[in-house]
């Protein structure tokens, strides 16, 4: 929102030396954000009225002239212009070498510099109001029009910004600051607020007092929706433009002046903060009710919007129908219209949620239902008649007032607090004085009454509608008004009760640095949502999965029961600048499953686990070493992580997996999630283009972390252990785990045999056609005695001999 | 004979000294006693001497034989443990190999800071589910069907679970305080947690605006407990993270679960509180909001709001980090784009 000082001055007087950093400063600490202040002028600086004496045809141009014109320096300047409207003794806007123009109303503003124009010279340049940014005010009837000052009564060289008065300072606020403050949607309301801070007075409007007039006949239906209702009927009026002042004001606060009539109310709301509305008198038959609309009443609005109505929709009609929206927008037909001679001006209090919700129905904010959804207190119709009257007053002085109506059938009740002070003072942790009190919120309207340690609090008007309701609200009042930062800072009390052990918050995180820093994957962050084409690629089947009602985009509507989906659109972005890559996410899954909730038996939750999963990608040249990569990274995570381990089976082949390379990943003996190699269906589903891509996803809320460091010591060997590697031909269907296990086998308390690993694996042209070379390293010692040779090569071939009995192993020369 | 002898010795010392290379010396070696030596040519004449002087001048010889060799391997010592083991063309100006480069996302690494930070400062680390239901979203926090913070907050709903009972409608959290509440319900107090998570707004997205963010919040709660211990919480932990001392302020806000509330603003690291583009020539940044409970909120973790008061601060995880790298569109933190992250090591 948009405040002209010299408006909020109309209110409270301001000392001549305020500094405006200093107010907008206090303004920030205590009530509202301040996101700037302009100095209005300065938009005109160096541009200045010009008299022209003379109009000169250009010798070179048929549609430019050349002027001489007197802007308050000794000679006269040459000025070229292409103005259609240039008379002599015409009183322009001239912007002068230096001064800032947007040309043609369009683009940045650029600089004024003497320059020839077809060959002839010109001092700067008479100015169109587009040009100059006062179009609102000086409309142009046509494009080469140029802005005439000639009605002003100034002198030649007085600067613009001084001959219209547009020295002033505007205060643009953050409107989200103070959604919660209907009372600041005007500039009386700030104008209260500073007078506040200050401790300056601040002016009052004089109520007004009708003559004694006919009672315009009412009719208020819904007195929830409508608590209050005032209708004031003039004759003599007329469409005319307003005075320049109140044109000029409704601009520069972000309005467009319109005609009088309408500008009197956009004024008024502007200064109090309350909407009004004038019908024209004649076109609203029989009289004026409140009531709900009908289903399916048709309106149309003065914006030219068509409306179907509901019956949530609180309506102005007469006799005939609908005629407005109430709190929202008038309709078309009974507005303010270049004959309206009769008025019935509505200053009205509509309910907050019901303005809200008909506005959001047809997408219609505006200026008035942005401040009634905001709960406007009933009692400010009277400021916003006061101020009406003086207005239709001063500028229609034949006006007469024929017939009023005020209808407040639901009276604002003020909200009365109790404060303890001893309470206050320990929330605020310092001791405010009763006088104190009295004198910070008493300038806010508060009224006080001190009874022992209690403090009786009236709420003022304006802030009884849900602003101010409870004690903490009264703690605020008092901590802003005094200053959040007066208050010395206390120190944290702490009381120590054990150290803080989270071994579950512990795990996530060492398992995420583990990933992260030793196995150089890059963590991302996916949405929870998932894309169609990634859904049917990956997860195929949606049984279990939930939506959105309100998805992002139509096929964005699945949430994920899955992290795959959206990392390997992941994979797919990166593909085109990488091809050698490993990344994963920690995050939540959902299935539509097994509602419940541990807080709250009413409550019905679905099933959310904790996922973490990972893509490694790379040429497919490379898929062995890319599976064994990843395969190591689950391998290894336990003993870096601090965790029971997890070991690998091979039972049930995940949707995606190829056919051949994939795991289960088991804890416990209990499948908790998968590691595969994607298939090339799924692949190419996706949209990869070249890359394999090995993935797994686990389930975190299974893993158990240890609660301490658990693994035991062992001795170091006193006498030495042989390693003795031997390769072997074996079938190439005969699998490692197979072979380890067969060879382990001879590792008994009475044997020599400490360990059996894997060195390489080889198949090729060295070996025989459907056969692969295993190198298998024994770890070969005894805890009483070094060995000899002898005693070595004996218990290898036992291996040796087992492996060739049962798996056809051939030791390989 | 004798001379000769000598000339032999002192000329093979020299030679021996000057050797720089094993080769070298390998030559050296030859030229005293290969073939053609010249001890071995000197020990040939031998036989020609007077016998009376042959055993002095053998001995002689021998001595200076025994004595050169020797030199000879004390020379090849040195020189072994002076030599490079590779060709002095090594190129050590090569890049280095890197290590496995892989990351934390920028937005998890703050969140870490944080948490060290708060628990440094005997916070718990609480987190919980993303789907809630309305019940706990909202209507547990005692806003009314149509209060605006309901609406302001577009919510991501999921398909058919709107039966008319807040307790089965369900959404994907639109702010974390609901969350709050449940380790409240389920712990005694006083209470000293923040919750770090993802929260999600319908909204329309652009560099300055995304439909799932993160949020810190940090609560104490406790019998006594002054806003202005809150503010040196704050910080203290801010200090932490950024590593020197950030000026925080406070001032008049307004946010739903908090009464009183404000925004609290640090100042601008950027241009330390001069005023430059990025605090908008104010010299301060809003980084968060934060205040007291909402009565409310306390009442809805079954707590007395005149005995319990504390403090509340949501910190926007998104929007510190972009300060912390000067990032100028947040929907990168969702891109995962691997130029973006891989620049947060």
């Amino acid at each position: 929102m948009k405040l002209s000082l010299n408006w909020i001055k109309d209110y409270v007087s301001l000392p001549s030396d305020m500094d405006l950093k200093q107010l907008a400063f206090d303004l920030t600490m205590s009530t509202v954000e301040v996101e700037g202040a302009e100095e209005l002028g300065k938009r005109f600086d160096g541009i200045v009225v010009g008299e022209i004496k003379e109009v000169l045809p250009h010798p070179n141009a048929d549609k430019l002239r050349v002027c001489k014109v007197d802007t308050g320096d000794e000679d006269l300047h040459d000025i070229v212009c292409g103005g259609s409207n240039l008379e002599v003794g015409m009183k322009v806007v001239v912007a002068c070498p230096g001064a800032f123009v947007r040309w043609h109303g369009e683009g940045e503003p650029v600089e004024i510099k003497n320059a020839k124009l077809r060959g002839v010279a010109s001092y700067g340049m008479i100015c169109a109001s587009v040009e100059v940014g006062l179009d609102a005010l000086f409309p142009a009837a046509e494009e080469h029009e140029i802005m005439d000052l000639t009605s002003f009564d100034v002198k030649a060289g007085t600067p613009l910004a001084k001959a219209l008065d547009l020295d002033d300072i505007i205060l643009e606020i953050d409107n989200k600051s103070m959604t919660n403050r209907p009372d600041l949607w005007g500039h009386y309301g700030i104008a209260r607020e500073i007078a506040a801070l200050y401790d300056l007075p601040l002016k009052s409007f004089a109520p007004f007092v009708p003559d004694s007039v006919e009672v315009l006949e009412l009719d208020i239906q819904d007195t929830v929706r409508c608590p209050r209702y005032i209708g004031v009927k003039m004759e003599g009026l007329s469409v005319k433009a307003s005075p320049f002042e109140m044109q000029s004001r409704i601009w520069r606060v972000g309005m467009r002046p319109i005609n009088a009539l309408v500008d009197i109310t956009n004024y008024v709301m502007l200064a109090t903060g309350q909407p009004t509305h004038a019908f024209d008198a004649d076109h609203i038959h029989g009289h004026i009710t409140v009531r709900r609309a009908g289903e399916g009443e048709e309106l149309l609005l003065l914006n030219g919007k068509s409306l179907t109505l509901t019956s949530d929709d609180l309506a102005i009609a007469d006799s005939q129908g609908v005629v407005a929206l109430a709190g929202v927008m008038g309709g078309a037909k009974d507005s303010i219209l270049p004959t309206t001679e009769k008025v019935i001006l509505e200053v009205a209090n509509f309910e907050s949620t019901g303005v809200r919700r008909t506005a959001l129905r047809y997408d219609n904010r505006t200026e008035s239902s942005s401040r009634y959804e905001k709960a406007i207190d009933p009692e400010r119709c009277d400021q916003a008649l006061s101020l009406s009257m003086q207005y239709f007053k001063a500028l229609y002085p034949e006006m007469k007032v024929v017939a009023m109506a005020d209808h407040y059938p639901t009276k604002l009740v003020q909200k009365q607090i109790d404060v303890s002070l001893n309470w206050l003072e320990r929330r605020l942790g310092k001791r405010i004085s009763e006088e104190d009190l009295e004198k910070k919120l008493g300038a806010l309207g508060y009224t006080l009454a001190f009874d022992g340690d209690n403090m009786h609090i009236t709420v003022p008007t304006w802030r009884s509608t849900g602003d101010v309701s409870i004690k903490a609200d009264i703690m605020e009042e008092v901590a802003r008004m005094y200053g959040y930062e007066n208050f010395e800072a206390t120190p944290i009390v702490t009381s120590f009760e054990g150290a803080i052990n989270q071994l579950d918050v512990d795990l996530v995180r060492k398992i995420k640095e583990y990933l992260a820093i030793r196995c150089g994957m890059q963590e991302v962050f996916t949405y929870p949502w998932m894309s169609d084409e990634f859904v049917s690629a990956i997860l195929g089947d949606t049984t279990g999965v939930l939506k959105l009602s309100t998805p992002p985009s139509p096929t964005e509507s699945y949430i994920r029961s899955s992290l795959l989906p959206n990392l390997c659109k992941a994979v797919v972005k990166n593909e085109r600048y990488f091809s050698d890559f490993a990344i994963f996410e920690e995050a939540q899954i959902f299935r539509d499953e097994n509602y419940t909730s541990k807080y709250d038996e009413r409550e019905k939750l679905p099933t959310q686990e904790r996922h973490l999963a990972g893509a490694f990608a790379g040429e497919s040249g490379q898929m062995k070493s890319l599976f064994l990569r990843a395969k190591g990274v689950l391998a290894n995570m336990s003993r870096l992580t601090h965790m029971e381990g997890f070991t690998f089976t091979h039972d049930k082949k995940p949707g995606w997996a190829d056919d051949t390379v994939w795991l289960n990943v088991c804890l416990g003996g209990e499948v908790i999630g998968d590691l595969a190699l994607l298939s090339k269906k799924a692949s190419m589903a996706c949209g990869i283009k070249n890359l394999s891509v090995i993935l797994f996803e686990l389930n975190l809320d299974a893993l158990r972390p240890f609660r301490s460091r658990t693994n035991e010591f062992s001795h170091l060997p006193e006498f030495p252990v042989n390693l003795y590697d031997v390769s072997l031909l074996f079938d190439v269907d005969v699998k490692w785990d197979v072979i380890c296990a067969t060879a382990l086998r001879k590792k008994k308390p009475d044997s020599f045999l400490r360990d059996v690993t894997f060195v390489e694996e080889y198949k090729g042209k060295q070996v025989p056609e459907g056969k692969k070379s295993v190198t298998l390293r024994l770890h070969i010692g005894s805890s009483e005695k070094t060995l000899t040779s002898g005693e070595i090569e004996k218990c290898a071939e036992g291996v040796i001999k087992d492996l060739a009995r049962e798996l056809g192993g051939e030791v390989r020369q | 004979m004798k001379e000769k002898l000598l000339k032999i010795c002192v000329e093979g010392e020299a030679a021996i000294l000057a050797a720089t290379t094993e080769a070298a010396l390998q030559e050296v070696k030859v030229s005293i006693f290969g073939k053609q030596g010249t001890l071995t040519e000197l020990l040939k004449e031998l036989p020609k001497l007077p016998p009376e002087q042959r055993p002095e001048m053998g001995k002689a010889v021998n001595e200076a034989k025994v004595k050169l060799s020797a030199m000879i391997d004390t020379q090849r010592e040195a020189l072994k443990l002076k030599a490079s083991q590779v060709s002095p063309d090594f190129d050590y100006t090569l890049p280095g190999e890197m290590p496995p480069m892989g990351g934390l996302h920028p937005i998890t690494q703050m969140r870490y800071d944080l948490d060290d930070a708060f628990r440094s400062m005997g916070f718990e680390v609480f987190q919980e589910d993303d789907i809630t239901s309305e019940f706990y979203a909202f209507d547990n926090l005692n806003f009314p069907p149509n209060h605006p913070a309901r609406e302001s907050m577009d919510t991501y709903w999921i398909e058919g679970h709107d039966t008319g009972k807040a307790e089965d409608k369900l959404c994907l959290r639109p702010h974390l305080t609901g969350g709050s509440v449940r380790y409240m319900q389920t712990h005694k107090p006083p209470y000293r947690f923040v919750y770090p998570g993802r929260v999600y707004r319908n909204e329309t997205t652009d560099a300055r605006h995304e439909r799932a963010f993160f949020q810190y919040e940090a609560l104490i709660v406790d019998k006594e407990f002054t806003f202005t211990a809150g503010k040196v919480m704050i910080k203290s932990i801010l200090s932490k993270v950024f590593g020197r001392d950030v000026p925080v302020r406070m001032r008049a806000g307004f946010f739903p679960f908090v009464e009183p509330g404000f925004e609290i603003d640090m100042g601008c690291l950027v241009c330390g509180g001069k005023g430059c583009s990025v605090c908008k020539h104010v010299g301060w940044i809003e980084i968060m909001p934060g205040g007291t409970p909402h009565p409310n909120v306390l009442k809805s973790a079954g707590l007395d709001p005149d005995e319990y008061t504390g403090f509340y601060v949501n910190i926007g995880l998104d929007r510190l980090v972009m300060m912390r790298y000067g990032v100028d569109d947040v929907r990168l933190f969702h891109s995962t784009d691997l130029r973006f992250l891989g620049q947060f090591h």
